[in-house]
């Protein structure tokens, strides 16, 4: 089922949480809203399953307006983010629900209840844990179960709410992957919000970029991450950092408010100066994973930044101690011109936290 | 406090003995204001003998009691159930405005003194009172009568069930409602399956109070019932009456009575509590 959001608001209060948003998902797509907290994200995917009601606009399914049904007209499944699981039902009634409910006529024999839940229940690798109840399963495992339970109304969209934020990195890891061959399994139509872009890029064929109850970008996650619509998209899709003033190169400069962008893996560091290099000091060298993360001290503007490379270019480079002294070159910088005055604010903020 | 504030100044006061000091006091205050009281009840109602104990239960007025308050509380319970399983839902589960006044309101039978209660509906529907002369006219009698009694004990047992849900209510959120709604159930549905299973022992326990306050209550039933005997004398106003009388015996029967329902009611509402424990875990 394609999802049609036609310029939807919603307010809480005063508060606008989505602010005249329009947004197309097409059927069979994994898209993932993508943005802070507060960013609105949560509340749209709500509004989608029709647990709010927007103020304004309209939402279709598959080109039909649906806005006025209500959630179980929708037929849609929804992961929330604690799962939700019925705390005094056992995984077995838990996935056994949506079908338990449904009236006298459409609901299946018990024999065909049974057969369904144990095939949604060997879907999520979790038959052994028919007769279970939810607090005696592990967060990953309560997170497989909430799935197989939406799963078994047969919806035609799934919305998943933050659906790996309570788990660890190990577990968030396999589930990730796990989903993402679920969703070629099945190809239902999926929507997912998160905070974690690391997530968003790894996992969705559509990243929407959401900032103040607006989108920010729509595209798939090479667009946005390789050319993001604004500061705010580039400074939310990875590590940044972020320049002002003198630091920017004239030629770049537009105006005194501009801000200049770059990514750690951007600068390039050598021993030797190059014509539009910066002397830079070594403040502090670790090692994450396959990358070496070197932060700096710019000599000419006092900026300290991060700068990243690989193991192999570090080894190139030579082991580099603290108060040593390299070139850094900021030629990749980039600026945004469409900058509104209050996201430069956003993205400041963003790169003090790095 | 005081023993606390000794210890202190001692400074080197060894903290089992504190233990213990503060353990005694506790238990002879216990044994003092609660533990011979209730022995003396029974031992004056069991002092003439147990056939004098069954014949002074057995007989017309005490029976009329026994059935009056039993029926009294039939009514009162169940309704106040209703109601404070809709408020608390009301309360917890949605967003609206005035919600703070209708928590104070409803804790108001708690605040107020029960004769004042009593008195509200003396003043309301009493021969003298605000609707009086309409009710009069149509033949209903509401105060002396058992409806006052029912009334009064509504007025005074209506917080006990909304207090007890509110908080495991408030607590569980609508998440689980929420995803049920997703899942497709209806309203009563997800009542029945969802909302009701996950509050039913803080439900029953509220209930449980609720009854034991309803049929103990004195106070607001006294001003409203007119005392008439074998008509709209509830257990509590007949123990009063036997012991106004210096009917010792009968009056503590009927006091033993009242009595074991506590000790009733204590002992279910512990089963429910460590039940309730038991399923958290």
């Amino acid at each position: 089922m394609s999802i049609s959001i036609n310029s939807v608001s919603k307010a809480f209060g005063l508060y606008p949480a989505v602010n005249n948003v329009s947004l197309t998902i097409p059927k069979g797509d994994f898209a993932a809203l993508l943005g802070p907290s507060g960013s609105g994200k949560t509340t749209l995917l709500r509004l989608i399953a029709g647990l709010e009601n927007p103020n304004q606009g309209r939402i279709l399914f598959n080109g039909i307006d649906y806005t006025d049904k209500s959630v179980k007209e929708r037929k849609v499944g929804f992961v929330f983010q604690q799962y939700a699981l019925f705390k005094h039902m056992t995984i077995f009634e838990n996935v056994a629900f949506g079908l338990k409910v449904r009236p006298r006529k459409s609901r299946p024999s018990k024999q065909q209840i049974h057969e369904k839940v144990f095939e949604l229940l060997k879907l999520v690798q979790l038959e052994n844990t028919a007769a279970r109840y939810p607090a005696q399963l592990s967060g990953g495992q309560r997170q497989r179960i909430a799935l197989a339970r939406a799963l078994a109304v047969e919806p035609e969209v799934l919305l998943l709410d933050e659906p790996f934020g309570a788990l660890d990195a190990k577990v968030r890891q396999e589930l990730r992957l796990w989903l993402r061959e679920l969703h070629q399994k099945l190809n239902i139509t999926t929507v997912f919000v998160t905070h974690d872009q690391e997530e968003a890029l790894e996992m969705a064929d559509t990243i929407v970029v959401m900032n103040h109850g607006q989108i920010e970008q729509i595209g798939s996650p090479e667009k946005v991450y390789n050319d993001p619509a604004n500061s705010f998209v580039y400074s939310f899709l990875g590590r940044v950092n972020e320049f002002r003033g003198d630091s920017i190169p004239q030629e770049l400069r537009l105006n005194e408010e501009t801000a200049g962008y770059i990514r750690p893996h951007e600068i390039v560091l050598s021993r030797t100066a190059l014509d539009t290099s910066s002397p830079s000091e070594v403040i502090h060298v670790h090692t994450v994973g396959s990358a070496v993360r070197v932060e700096l001290k710019r000599l000419d503007t006092d900026d300290i930044l991060e700068a990243e490379l690989s193991t192999e270019k570090y080894r190139q480079i030579g082991p580099l101690i603290k108060g040593e002294m390299l070139y850094a070159d900021f030629s990749r910088m980039v600026i945004f011109d469409d900058d509104r005055p209050n996201q430069a604010k956003v993205s400041n903020k963003i790169v003090t936290a790095l | 406090m005081y023993v606390k504030a000794a210890a202190d100044k001692k400074g080197n006061l060894v903290p089992l003995m504190r233990k213990w000091v503060l353990i005694l006091i506790s238990l002879t205050f216990v044994g003092v204001f609660i533990l011979v009281p209730l022995a003396a009840v029974f031992f004056e109602a069991l002092k003439k003998g147990i056939e004098l104990y069954f014949l002074s239960l057995t007989e017309p007025d005490a029976w009329s009691a026994i059935k009056l308050t039993l029926t009294i509380a039939a009514i009162s319970v169940p309704l106040n159930t209703l109601f404070g399983v809709i408020a608390a839902w009301g309360i917890a589960k949605f967003e609206f405005k005035g919600k703070n006044i209708l928590i104070t309101l409803i804790d108001i039978p708690f605040a107020v003194s029960p004769v004042i209660a009593g008195l509200v509906f003396v003043l309301l529907f009493g021969s003298q009172g605000l609707l009086g002369p309409f009710l009069e006219a149509h033949n209903v009698k509401i105060i002396f009568a058992i409806p006052g009694i029912v009334l009064a004990t509504i007025f005074v047992t209506f917080p006990f069930v909304v207090r007890e849900l509110l908080p495991i209510m408030e607590e569980q959120g609508t998440e689980e409602e929420q995803a049920a709604l997703t899942l497709g159930a209806g309203g009563w549905q997800i009542f029945w399956r969802v909302t009701l299973p996950n509050i039913k022992w803080g439900l029953l326990y509220g209930v449980i109070l609720c009854n034991a306050r309803a049929m103990g209550e004195f106070g607001a039933v006294s001003v409203v019932s007119g005392h008439i005997r074998g008509l709209t004398n509830t257990l509590p106003l007949h123990v009063e009456i036997l012991y106004n009388e210096y009917n010792f015996t009968a009056a503590f029967a009927s006091a033993s009575l009242l009595a074991l329902l506590a000790l009733f009611t204590l002992l279910l509402k512990s089963i429910v509590e460590w039940k309730s424990i038991k399923k958290r875990h």
